[in-house]
């Protein structure tokens, strides 16, 4: 049903009010920061533990009210990603660039996400934020993009950003990006 | 207004959750994934998966993992009803789905977030979710849960911590602090929860209860407020006292509950005074002031407290007779009592505690309103007739014409039972009370709808019947028994002519043609028996009839059954020995079983109850035959041994040894426990150092000991030819690899252990080992004892002195325990000055054995002439020996 109406809608060029993103990563890449930090109502949690399990997030940014499932990133609880996969509208994957030892770890995380059954054959959007740009041996993220061989990647749109947690510093670009991807796209194809 | 809901009630099919069907209803969770959520859709579909679970519908584990995480897309919705219904779900299928920590992150933000509707919830979900590893991570929530503000949130981290502390006792022991200051907390309920807490984190500590309610009682002026705490800390003072024993009249624990009776609250009061009363070793002076508190509660406005006195002074009349008679002036005010459960348990008391010239006002009383109460208060009154019979033999008649009437009436099994039990008691305990007892019951039996019981009856009559004056009376009853009714009843009827066959000679032909007819029955059973008992009492040989129907012999029917299936499949051409089957485990009279009709019933010929005595020997035989390695000792299993213990309790390792005798090998069972939560064992085996004649078979070794487990290593022996070296003593070592492993996860560190050994103690073999008890009634031992010799027994005797044996009791039952058998006919010894053991066994393998010691009061301790007579010479000599 609300497949269909959503479809009637971008048929009138309105816009998709509420979408469902999934955020993942490795440990400790910095997500549930960037989830405290879009929500940007004044209730942020001062200090961010690691998560068990998953975090159900919601903000709104320009038009759209994002639904995020912020999912822990620990080795130990990876596998059960994928079972959110299926209703996803779109994917934030969170690198942390300062972490050159477990990029081959992100990696394979990467490979297998876009493997999934689940994913495979649908076009939504993937933000990569290649987090922890204020380190200072953090790479850069055109070299991650290189690292991560982003340019296979055909059947979906997606774009890196080197952002910064912390500050906010490059989050704002990205999520615009993001936004953008997610109105104009038929995510239900 | 009710007939309008009625019809609209019936045309929705009434219950709307009656047809549910699980898979459509899973299908509909499917629900859950939309965008955006709908919470008065998924709200419905929750509930119907709550009820389903309750109404015991199962749920595979995929089943309820999909559920589960569909479950969890739902906090996605901020809607209340449908979160708390998401916590409740969570709380449900915790046990069922798998990854439940995925909501881990989500319920403690809802926990510690400002919405308080979610908070308390949560923190139930997420304690549910939450297993011993993981409770690190919400140690610190659960922290600031127990001090919060909100009494529902306290309250509720501080009950989930009593759960938690099952499973993960050491971290809740952390949170003492925190419970410690909720017990300061205004709220009534907080209070009471943290002092169950606390209570219950040091409860294995005798000395920290001690401090904690010698703290709380001290100043408790300011610092307790809740009445349901106050009630919670009478118990647990009450618990130490008892534990603490001696003279309560100094103790402040005492004072304490004292005090409480002056306490503002009822509740209280009611409790303190309960407490008082039903504690041990106290003296009337102590206990009056509770009793004066449940005088003024009978003579409340409320019936719920009138009710509660009542009843408190019901329990406690055997015990402080004198409590009860200082009410009884407000007992007597009660029997007329608008409210019926007020009113029979005071007359029950008043006949507990009164006089012999009141029961006949009493009973009339009773018997104006019995019909109108329920079962559960008859059985009461039943009870209290039961205690009234023993206590005045002489109104036997007036109680058992009113249990007679009782026994018309309608009523349910248990109600009926106990009536029967009450006559079958005072038929047994009262000798005048013999015949009118019988007669009731054969009344009673005529038309009675309970099988259980028409068996009992039938089987009592069988028993008592023949040693009445008139035997030939209840032949009619029991006769009428096999022409009307089902099979099963029909059988123990035939059994109990039987037995009046071959007790009452001038009575056996009118048997025998009843029996005759009896044959032609339409049932197996009913036939068998029939033919059975009519050949062996047509045969009219005296001691046949003995041993087979009066007497029957005690064998273990399940070995019995094993052995010959054994016997033919192997189709050997030797002739079945009856005696290599271990005899019946004796019945000894507990508590449980004293109640049971016939309490000189281990000789039992009902049908209905031998299924029941499973011995011991035959429920281990049965583990053994699933041990690898232990199948192949030739004979049967014949006698287990009590458990020993080889090691001192609270040390490293923990071992027990159970001696199992087989006709020609003894196994030892080695039950070891690894208490070390930082050691994995390995092919961990004892090594015991046989003495002469002994020959080890085989050891058994356990190959993987984790912390916490107990497992069973195995040693075979086989018993030396000379018996005269089978009672010994064997040196024992614990052998094994150790390997250090985390504590919290088991996983060793290293691949490779080191060997270790530990010394156990010595496992003593004795001559009990050897010899398992077989029960006999003085009469048959006697019979036995005499013909022994002609049996080609020998005897060996020998008279022993048994120094520094204080008394005659002391000696008797050293004795018994050292030879671990039952003495038959054994009567109160306490004021004699000699007495006669007569101790009848089976020697393994099969050969049996009498044994009688006459021990009697010296100057220097007691003396014993011990007394063995036995198939087998050496078999006598050994145990005389081993006496010695």
């Amino acid at each position: 049903m609300s497949g269909f109406f959503s479809r009637l809608s971008a048929l009138f060029g309105l816009k998709k009010k509420s979408v469902k993103v999934i955020m993942v990563g490795l440990n400790n890449s910095g997500k549930s920061t960037i989830v405290s930090l879009l929500k940007s109502d004044g209730d942020k949690n001062s200090e961010i533990v690691p998560t068990v399990g998953l975090n159900i997030e919601h903000f709104r940014y320009q038009q759209v009210l994002f639904t995020m499932f912020d999912m822990s990133g620990q080795g130990k609880h990876r596998y059960l990603w994928e079972r959110y996969y299926k209703n996803c509208d779109g994917i934030i994957f969170v690198i942390d660039s300062s972490d050159r030892l477990r990029l081959a770890v992100a990696k394979e995380e990467l490979n297998l996400l876009l493997k999934h059954p689940d994913l495979s054959n649908r076009k939504i959007p993937i933000l990569f934020l290649a987090n922890k740009m204020d380190v200072r041996e953090a790479l850069s993220s055109v070299k991650i993009a290189n690292a991560f061989g982003l340019e296979k990647i055909k059947d979906k749109p997606w774009h890196i950003f080197a952002t910064s947690a912390l500050t906010g510093e490059g989050l704002q670009n990205g999520i615009e990006w993001f936004t953008e991807q997610l109105s104009q796209g038929d995510v239900y194809t | 207004m009710a007939i309008k809901r009625d019809k609209k009630e019936e045309e929705d099919g009434g219950n709307m959750f009656q047809n549910l069907d699980k898979t459509s209803v899973l299908q509909d969770a499917r629900t859950f994934n939309d965008t955006p959520v709908n919470p008065r859709k998924c709200t419905p579909i929750l509930t119907k998966i709550l009820f389903l679970l309750n109404q015991g519908e199962q749920l595979g584990t995929t089943e309820a993992t999909e559920a589960f995480f569909a479950m969890t897309k739902l906090f996605q919705s901020k809607n209340p009803v449908l979160r708390r219904m998401v916590y409740l779900g969570i709380k449900e299928l915790s046990n069922l789905a798998e990854d439940v920590i995925i909501v881990t992150s989500s319920l403690t933000k809802d926990m510690t977030g400002k919405e308080d509707l979610y908070r308390a919830a949560a923190i139930r979900a997420l304690c549910s979710i939450t297993d011993a590893t993981m409770l690190q991570t919400i140690e610190r929530y659960m922290k600031q849960a127990i001090v919060d503000k909100n009494p529902s949130v306290a309250s509720a981290a501080l009950v989930s911590s009593l759960h938690m502390s099952k499973t993960a006792g050491d971290v809740v022991k952390r949170w003492v602090n925190e419970a410690q200051e909720a017990l300061n907390s205004d709220n009534v309920m907080v209070q009471y929860h943290a002092l169950g807490l606390l209570y219950h984190i040091r409860k294995t500590d005798r000395l920290a209860v001690n401090k904690l309610v010698a703290r709380l009682t001290s100043d408790r002026s300011n610092r307790l407020k809740s009445p349901f705490a106050f009630c919670m800390l009478i118990r647990i003072a009450c618990k130490q006292l008892e534990k603490d024993g001696g003279d309560y009249s100094d103790s402040p624990l005492f004072g304490f509950v004292e005090a409480c009776l002056r306490h503002k609250n009822e509740t209280v009061t009611y409790e303190a005074a309960a407490a008082m009363v039903n504690l041990r070793n106290t003296t009337a002076r102590q206990v009056s002031p509770a009793v004066s508190v449940l005088q003024l509660f009978c003579n409340s406005s409320k019936p719920a407290l009138r009710f509660a006195a009542v009843r408190t002074l019901n329990k406690v009349a055997m015990t402080h007779p004198p409590v009860v008679t200082s009410c009884n002036l407000d007992l007597e005010n009660l029997i007329t009592d608008p409210n019926r459960s007020i009113a029979t348990l005071a007359i029950t008391t008043l006949l507990k505690t009164g006089a012999e010239s009141a029961v006949d006002r009493l009973m009339k009383q009773i018997a104006s309103f019995v019909s109108e109460i329920s079962d559960e208060f008859k059985i009461v009154v039943v009870q209290a007739i039961r205690a009234l019979c023993l206590k005045f033999p002489r109104k036997h008649n007036t109680l058992m014409t009113f249990l007679s009437a009782m026994l018309r009436d309608e009523g349910g099994l248990e109600y009926k039972a106990s009536i029967a039990d009450t006559i079958i008691t005072i038929i047994e305990d009262n000798p005048d009370a013999k015949e009118i007892g019988l007669a009731h019951l054969c009344e009673f039996i005529e038309d009675c709808e309970h099988v259980s019981l028409a068996v009992r009856i039938l089987h009592l009559l069988g028993k008592e019947g023949p040693k009445t004056i008139q035997p030939s009376r209840y032949i009619r009853f029991i006769y009428n028994r096999v022409i009307l009714e089902i099979a099963v009843i029909r059988a123990a009827a035939v059994s109990a002519l039987a037995q009046f066959g071959s007790l009452c000679p001038d009575l056996l032909p009118n048997i025998l043609v009843l029996l005759a007819r009896c044959q032609m029955d339409t049932d197996d059973e009913v036939r068998d028996r029939a033919t059975y008992y009519h050949y062996i009492l047509s045969l009219q040989e005296k001691g046949l009839i003995f041993n087979y129907i009066v007497d029957p012999m005690q064998i273990c029917l399940v070995t019995l059954e094993k052995s010959l299936a054994q016997q033919v499949q192997e189709k050997s051409s030797t002739k079945f020995d009856l005696k290599s089957v271990p005899p019946a485990a004796v019945v000894t009279m507990t508590e449980d079983t004293a109640k049971e009709p016939v309490p000189e019933g281990s000789i039992s010929t009902v049908p209905a109850k031998a299924p029941l005595i499973q011995s011991t020997v035959s429920s281990y035989a049965e583990k053994l035959q699933n041990v690898p390695g232990l199948q192949s000792i030739p004979g049967v299993l014949f006698h287990v041994s009590e458990p020993v213990e080889l090691t001192e309790s609270e040390t490293e390792y923990f071992v027990t040894c159970t001696k199992l005798a087989f006709p020609n090998h003894l196994v030892l069972q080695f039950e070891c426990k690894n208490t070390l939560s930082d050691q994995l064992l390995e092919n961990v085996r004892v090594q015991v150092e046989a003495s002469e004649g002994y020959r080890v078979v085989k050891e058994i070794s356990i190959p993987r000991l984790p912390y916490n487990e107990t497992h069973n290593a195995y040693v075979i022996l086989q018993f030396p030819d000379q018996l005269a070296l089978t009672v010994t003593n064997f040196g024992a070592t614990l052998r094994f690899i150790v390997k250090d492993c985390d504590p919290t996860t088991g996983i060793p560190d290293a691949d490779d252990g080191y060997d270790d050994d530990y010394m156990l103690e010595d496992v003593e073999i004795s001559i009990s080992d050897q010899i398992e008890k077989i029960s006999m009634d003085k009469e048959a031992f006697d019979r036995a004892w005499e013909t022994a010799i002609e049996d080609g027994f020998t005897e060996s005797e020998d008279t022993f002195n048994l120094p520094g044996m204080g008394s005659l009791e002391q000696a008797v039952t050293k004795v018994v325990k050292f030879l671990s058998l039952e003495p038959t006919g054994l009567t109160r010894i306490a004021d004699r000055s000699s007495v006669m053991l007569c101790m009848p066994g089976m020697f393994r393998g099969g050969i049996e054995v009498l044994i009688r010691a006459k021990l009697a009061v010296s100057n220097n301790g007691v003396s014993m002439q011990f007394t063995v007579k036995s198939a087998h010479p050496e078999v006598a000599e050994l145990i005389c020996a081993a006496v010695g």
